[in-house]
């Protein structure tokens, strides 16, 4: 049989593999349907032939040498061209680039998306097609199919085809428009209009958010030179989306596997537990078997008690004892003895048959119906209803037949036997094969068909309300009333993503957070959140299971990238080859286990499932048939896969210990892909290497063949994986393609991270994402909020294939400094940086901060609305605060704006919340309030770009873009790539900085105390590397566990007259002479960081009070004071100091005056106590204001406090 | 074309020409460059925002002609 894909395009149709990808990408009516599923044989004739040529004749070209990708491919590296000697062992990396080209570093989301809405949605709607009226039995609304338009603004129509090309909407334009970038959810249906049905097709039911690069964004596809004609920038990761102009990212969820079994112990109580969370499209419950005192129980929600599990055996009709002791304990003579106590269990409660059982059980049930309550179901349908649908719900039940439940339990039972009497079977919850991957697709999926099952059930409720009334004026037409719910499913969507709140009634789910803004501090900043994986459970236990690194983690994510603090190991990263699985048919596979041999699982009884030499097959947990030869059936598997038969994410494992052999097919498994060995040598030769060097093979055509394939974290751990080839020995199955994929995309650019302590790797991490660099191709089309932007950014003199593979060296952050490691006044102690004032004068660390300021004018109810007023004059001039303005009502752009200064002039109406009655204020003229907006920050900025524009509700928007350029200043953060970061001390006069003989003088000198304690091997690595890059014309390559060695570097240093080491001969720029010493000089690369001196300075004498307390504000912004705290207070306590603590928790803060009764111990006022109605005792005292506000506080809650008054001198009093 | 189509609720309108007339007295035309065509778009207060030439909607300020002065540090 022919292999899946044709592994080489033949010549003549040379649109070649890039372009069979692209065209397979290309949207419904191409060959892949599912991402996933890509293995449609070519041979039967395909689905929709006609659609399929006209996605063939794609308009533009195909474009090989412009894609940045091929710039990779195409040179090689090492500088070797086509013709050099191909060495599988150093060149099979190549294969990652191949990797990377066909599947993006983003490529999860993406995929996901495009599974949700090419399958998914199909399948939502199939499984609830059909609206259905209580009222007139023959009236029905049919969901024939569904499909995701082409993206379009909201005013344009939602209704046209797939044909309609006419929208012009860009995701540039959204961001900046603040609208969604989204396209219209279009159902073809039929329904009954009177007598006759009637079809539509094409409407559309609501618009959902569209995935950036996405098969329906129109940025797939694209060129690069096509996407800068969209204003978009082509190293964009995408896999986001755009909500009311700001991009959201869902986040990749950590979540313990669905419908399998994991068995636990808990040794305090003496439990032993297999659980299973069962999540099927109707369902979601957790079932236990527990075993508790040395008998099994089945514990579940629906149940008011545990039941004893031969009790539900029995219900599930496994007649007899024998059965039941061989479905569960085998002929294992020990088990046998562990579950026969079992049965002493239901002789003592009498339940001896299967309708016994059932009323048992049924009794026992919680009764939750609201609703039915006008019938009541006996005790047995009851639990049949229970035992069938919510115990173990993943589990069908067709016709009755509870076998396959039954089986199921009795597995379970099995499982915990086994668990009790070997606690080495006890599953690992931290363990990463356990673990599943939520993606973007699968939430949206849940989110809309909870939103999607909730419109038709209003439409229901409407047409059931429509169909009520006995006449109606009109006939009836369906139509109305679904275009009146077209907007639940739209808001819905827009509401979820751009709170991150998900909450579906169905599943009872609530998350909070799924949703996060996409950093665009930095470009790595965007990349890094893009590869993010957040934990669901447990971020306050204290336990360290969870964020420890498991090493099955090893390849799949990234062991450096993590946060600090309190996420720590909770919040990973994605490796750099790692994929997750979508979804997979199940149907097929598991006829293909059957063709090879099994025997279905249903027809056996314990005797053989146990028996000797015999494994069970499971299927996604399930198990389900029986091998006697589980070697030969794994390896018939495998064989097959590689073929291409199935589906290359299907894994299939073997279990020893459960003697079991595990095929998944499911969604949000964890795998990479990895070279295939075969009889200890790899199927990936130089001629494969060499045809993808050509072009002529790519990353698919390597998996057709089955050279490559992917392993999910389960098969991973039953496989032998050599690192080198010169490692494989006979047992070795696979070989790692690459090593340094172990890292992500963001620990993948420091440079000998393989030398590094590894915390400093780690801190390298986050900071990495706080570099101000370039942000994008189109960074200066942007209007962010804030955007950090490098003047004149570098890319790194020491690179790595990561760098190269993301792209880091076209959007670089930061600057190659030459840096002495020297010390250098007394400025540059505890990690501060000397720096050079000529370089900065150069550029060195310049950076431009532009910040955003939006204005929308409003329209009220009545009428009215915002407006933007001109300038006021004044003599014949703008008045000052409104110098900048022009008569539209906007600053000049290029003006400079100081504080105080009105850059949008807007008014208010006062009427804007009068009632809207026409007539009642029509004619009278509206009066207006200014509401300005005023620059308020202490340091001046441009006005860069000011925007005029409409919402999609069509009020007016303004954004205006300011800007500062800033120069380094002492106190800027900067950091080398090592997790080494340090404050700018002093920026000494280039004529004092030392110099080396050949007249170089440092940009930064560091303090040598960095090293030590730190053991950053890799940044005097990347000094070295870098000093001979310079000195040879070339990048130094500073790769993990690879990259440029040392040795060769010293040479080069050598050869061109330097010393070895990296060590220069300086001068001292002050004294002109010699330093005594030699000094480790050479480029590092430093990156800035956003914390700036400019944006955290801050000091107040006297200023703003809060109303309530009359305390001194909090915070910079509000010109805040700087708070003496509790342990300030204590300090001042202890050193006796009452006077300083007078002073400053009173006089300098919310002094106030009150008069107090001594006779009453209230407050008065003006010298007259209310109380006591007289004068006389009323004396005057300063007490802070908050304290008075506390005693009247209690006092309106009924508390009395009293003030008591003593006199320190009493001798003095009277006088 | 829809978008000719498109109208702006009754009540609103009415307001809209009404304020649209009040306000032509004063302030002279504003140019604007479209965000797509590089087209000069003049635009009264009121006016819809929306390129003349392209039916873009998003627009720019034109660069001020007054003078200003940089601090080149």
């Amino acid at each position: 049989m022919p292999p899946r894909r044709k592994p080489q395009v033949p010549t003549a149709r040379s649109a070649d593999a890039a372009a069979a990808s692209r065209r397979a990408a290309a949207g419904p009516s191409s060959t892949q349907k599912r991402p996933s599923v890509s293995k449609q044989p070519p041979n039967p004739p395909q689905p929709e032939p006609s659609v399929e040529e006209q996605a063939d004749e794609h308009p533009h070209v195909p474009y090989r040498h412009r894609d940045p990708f091929d710039a990779l491919l195409e040179p090689f590296y090492y500088n070797k061209s086509l013709t050099d000697p191909i060495n599988t062992a150093k060149d099979k990396w190549n294969l990652l680039p191949a990797f990377l080209k066909v599947k993006g570093l983003v490529k999860q989301h993406i995929d996901s998306y495009n599974y949700l809405v090419e399958v998914q949605l199909k399948k939502i709607v199939e499984s609830s097609s059909i609206i259905r009226s209580d009222i007139d039995h023959n009236f029905y609304i049919k969901f024939t199919d569904i499909y995701l338009g082409a993206p379009r603004r909201a005013d344009e129509q939602q209704d046209a085809g797939p044909g309609f090309t006419g929208s012009t909407v860009s995701p540039q334009e959204c961001r900046l428009r603040d609208t969604t970038y989204a396209a219209p959810i279009q159902v073809d249906f039929e329904y009954v209009r009177g007598r006759q049905r009637v079809k539509k097709t094409g409407y559309s039911i609501g618009r959902m958010p569209v995935m950036l690069r996405s098969s329906k964004c129109v940025l797939s596809d694209k060129t690069p030179a096509e996407m800068t004609v969209l204003n978009e920038c082509p190293l964009d990761p995408g896999g986001y989306f755009i909500v009311n102009g700001t991009e959201k990212v869902i986040l990749v969820q950590e979540q313990l596997s669905k419908n399998r079994i994991i068995v636990e112990t808990d040794p305090k109580k003496e439990i032993v537990q297999a659980s299973v969370t069962s999540s099927s499209n109707e369902r979601k419950s957790k079932s236990y078997i527990v075993l508790k005192k040395d008998k099994l129980y089945v514990k579940h929600n629906v149940l008011n008690e545990d039941i004893p599990i031969v009790i539900l055996l029995k219900a599930m009709g496994i007649h007899t004892d024998k059965e039941m002791l061989l479905l569960v304990a085998g002929i294992d003579k020990v088990y046998q003895e562990d579950f026969a106590i079992n049965f002493e269990e239901a002789i003592k409660l009498g339940i001896y048959t299967q309708q016994q059982a059932l009323d048992w059980i049924g009794s026992r049930i919680k009764i939750n119906r609201g609703k039915q309550s006008n019938y009541r179901r006996t005790h047995v349908q009851e639990a049949v209803e229970a035992i069938a649908s919510v115990i173990i719900s993943h589990i069908e039940v067709k016709d009755m037949n509870f076998r396959p439940k039954a089986v199921y339990v009795a597995h379970m039972a099995r499982r915990v036997l086994m668990a009790k009497n070997d606690p080495s079977l006890v599953d690992d919850r931290d363990y990463l094969g356990n673990k599943r991957l939520e993606l973007a697709g699968q939430l949206l999926a849940l989110l809309f068909e909870d939103l999607f099952k909730k419109f038709c059930f209003d439409i229901k409720m409407n047409v059931d309300k429509v169909l009520n009334k006995r006449n109606r004026a009109e006939a009836f037409d369906a139509w109305t009333v679904m275009s009146m719910h077209s907007n639940h499913i739209t808001q819905g969507m827009n509401r979820a993503i751009s709170t991150g709140n998900w909450s579906l009634k169905r599943f009872r789910m609530e998350r909070a957070g799924v949703t996060h803004v996409l950093s665009r501090l930095s470009y790595i900043a965007a990349l890094g959140m893009m590869t993010r994986i957040s934990s669901q459970f447990e971020k306050t236990r204290k336990v360290s299971g969870p964020r420890a690194l498991q090493p099955s983690q090893f390849g799949m994510l990234c062991l450096a990238d993590t946060p600090e603090g309190e996420a720590c190991g909770l919040v990973k990263n994605l490796a750099l080859m790692t994929h997750i699985t979508t979804n997979d048919e199940e149907g097929p596979i598991r006829n293909l286990i059957f063709m090879l041999g099994a025997e279905d699982i249903s027809t056996l009884g314990g005797k053989e499932l146990y028996g000797p030499g015999c494994y069970t097959i499971s299927i996604n947990g399930t198990p389900m048939a029986l091998t006697r030869r589980p070697k030969y059936f794994l390896n018939a598997f495998r064989r097959l896969r590689r073929m291409g038969r199935i589906s290359e994410f299907v894994s299939i494992y073997i279990n020893h210990h459960q003697r079991a052999v595990h095929v998944a097919t499911d969604d949000g498994r964890i795998c990479r892909p990895l070279i295939v060995v075969e009889n200890g040598k790899t199927r990936v030769r130089a001629h494969h290497l060499k045809k993808l060097r050509e072009g002529s093979m790519s990353f698919d055509d390597f998996l057709a063949q089955g050279l490559v394939e992917y392993l999910d974290v389960n098969e991973e751990n039953d496989s032998l994986i050599a690192i080198y080839e010169k490692d494989i020995t006979d047992a070795t199955t696979h070989l790692e393609i690459e090593p340094f994929t172990i890292l992500g995309a963001v620990a993948g650019l420091i440079p000998y991270p393989h030398h590094n302590q590894s915390p400093r790797n780690t801190y390298q991490c986050a900071m990495g994402k706080q570099a101000i660099g370039a942000i994008a191709s189109n960074q200066f089309l942007r209007i962010d909020s804030i955007l950090y932007l490098m003047v004149y950014p570098q890319k790194p003199m020491v690179k790595s294939r990561t760098i190269e593979l993301t792209k880091y060296d076209h959007l670089p952050a930061g600057h190659n400094a030459m840096v002495a490691v020297m010390s250098y006044s007394g400025y540059d102690i505890e990690d501060a940086l000397v720096l050079n004032k000529g370089s900065v004068d150069r550029g060195f660390g310049r950076c431009q901060v532009f910040k955003k300021s939006v204005a929308n004018l409003k329209s009220y109810s009545n009428g009215t609305k915002d407006i933007l007023m001109p300038p006021e004059y004044d003599n014949d001039a703008p008045i000052r605060k409104h110098a900048l303005l022009e008569s539209d009502g906007l600053a000049a752009v290029g003006e400079l704006v100081n504080a105080g200064e009105v850059y949008i002039n807007k008014s208010t109406p006062d009427q804007s919340l009068a009632s809207g009655f026409p007539g009642s204020e029509m004619g009278r003229p509206v009066k207006y309030t200014p509401t300005p907006m005023t620059y308020k920050l202490h340091d001046p900025a441009y006005i860069d770009q000011v925007l005029v524009s409409t919402t999609e509700n069509e009020n007016q928007l303004i954004k205006v873009l300011t800007r500062q350029t800033r120069r380094p200043e002492v106190g800027d953060k900067f950091s080398s790539r090592h997790g080494q970061k340090g404050v700018v001390g002093i920026i000494a006069d280039q004529a004092d900085m030392p110099f080396t003989d050949q007249g170089i003088n440092p940009d930064i000198i560091m303090n040598p105390h960095g090293f030590p304690s730190r053991m950053t091997v890799g940044k005097m690595l990347e000094l070295v590397a870098g000093k001979a890059g310079v000195l040879s014309g070339q990048h130094g390559y500073g790769t993990c566990f690879g990259g440029s060695p040392v040795e060769e570097m010293s040479q080069i240093l050598i050869d061109k007259g330097f010393s070895y080491g990296g060590k220069d001969y300086l001068t001292s720029g002050i004294t002109g002479e010699a330093l005594p010493f030699y000094v480790f000089t050479g480029p590092i690369y430093y990156q800035k960081l956003k914390h700036m001196v400019q944006d955290k300075m801050h000091s107040r004498a006297r200023g703003p009070r809060a109303i309530l307390t009359r305390q001194p504000t909090e915070g910079r912004s509000r010109d805040g004071g700087l708070r003496l705290g509790e342990m300030e207070r204590d300090c001042l306590i202890a050193y006796g100091t009452s006077q300083l603590l007078l002073e400053r928790l009173m006089i300098s803060s919310d002094r106030h005056e009150i008069d107090v009764c001594e006779q009453c111990g209230f407050m008065g006022y003006l010298n007259w106590c209310q109380r006591c109605k007289s004068s006389r005792s009323v004396v005057k005292m300063a007490i802070p204001y908050a304290a008075k506000l506390l005693i009247q506080e209690l006092m309106s809650m009924n508390v009395t406090a009293r003030l008591k008054l003593e006199d320190e001198f009493p001798e003095t009093r009277g006088m | 074309m829809s978008r000719e189509a498109y109208q702006v609720p009754s009540s609103l309108g009415g307001q809209t020409a009404f304020d649209s007339g009040a306000s032509s007295l004063d302030g002279p035309m504003v140019a604007y460059l479209c965000g797509e065509c590089n087209a000069r778009v003049s635009l009264k207060r009121g006016d819809q925002i929306r390129c003349k030439e392209c039916g873009h909607r998003v627009l720019y300020k034109e660069r001020t002609k007054r003078m200003v002065q940089f601090e080149a540090r």
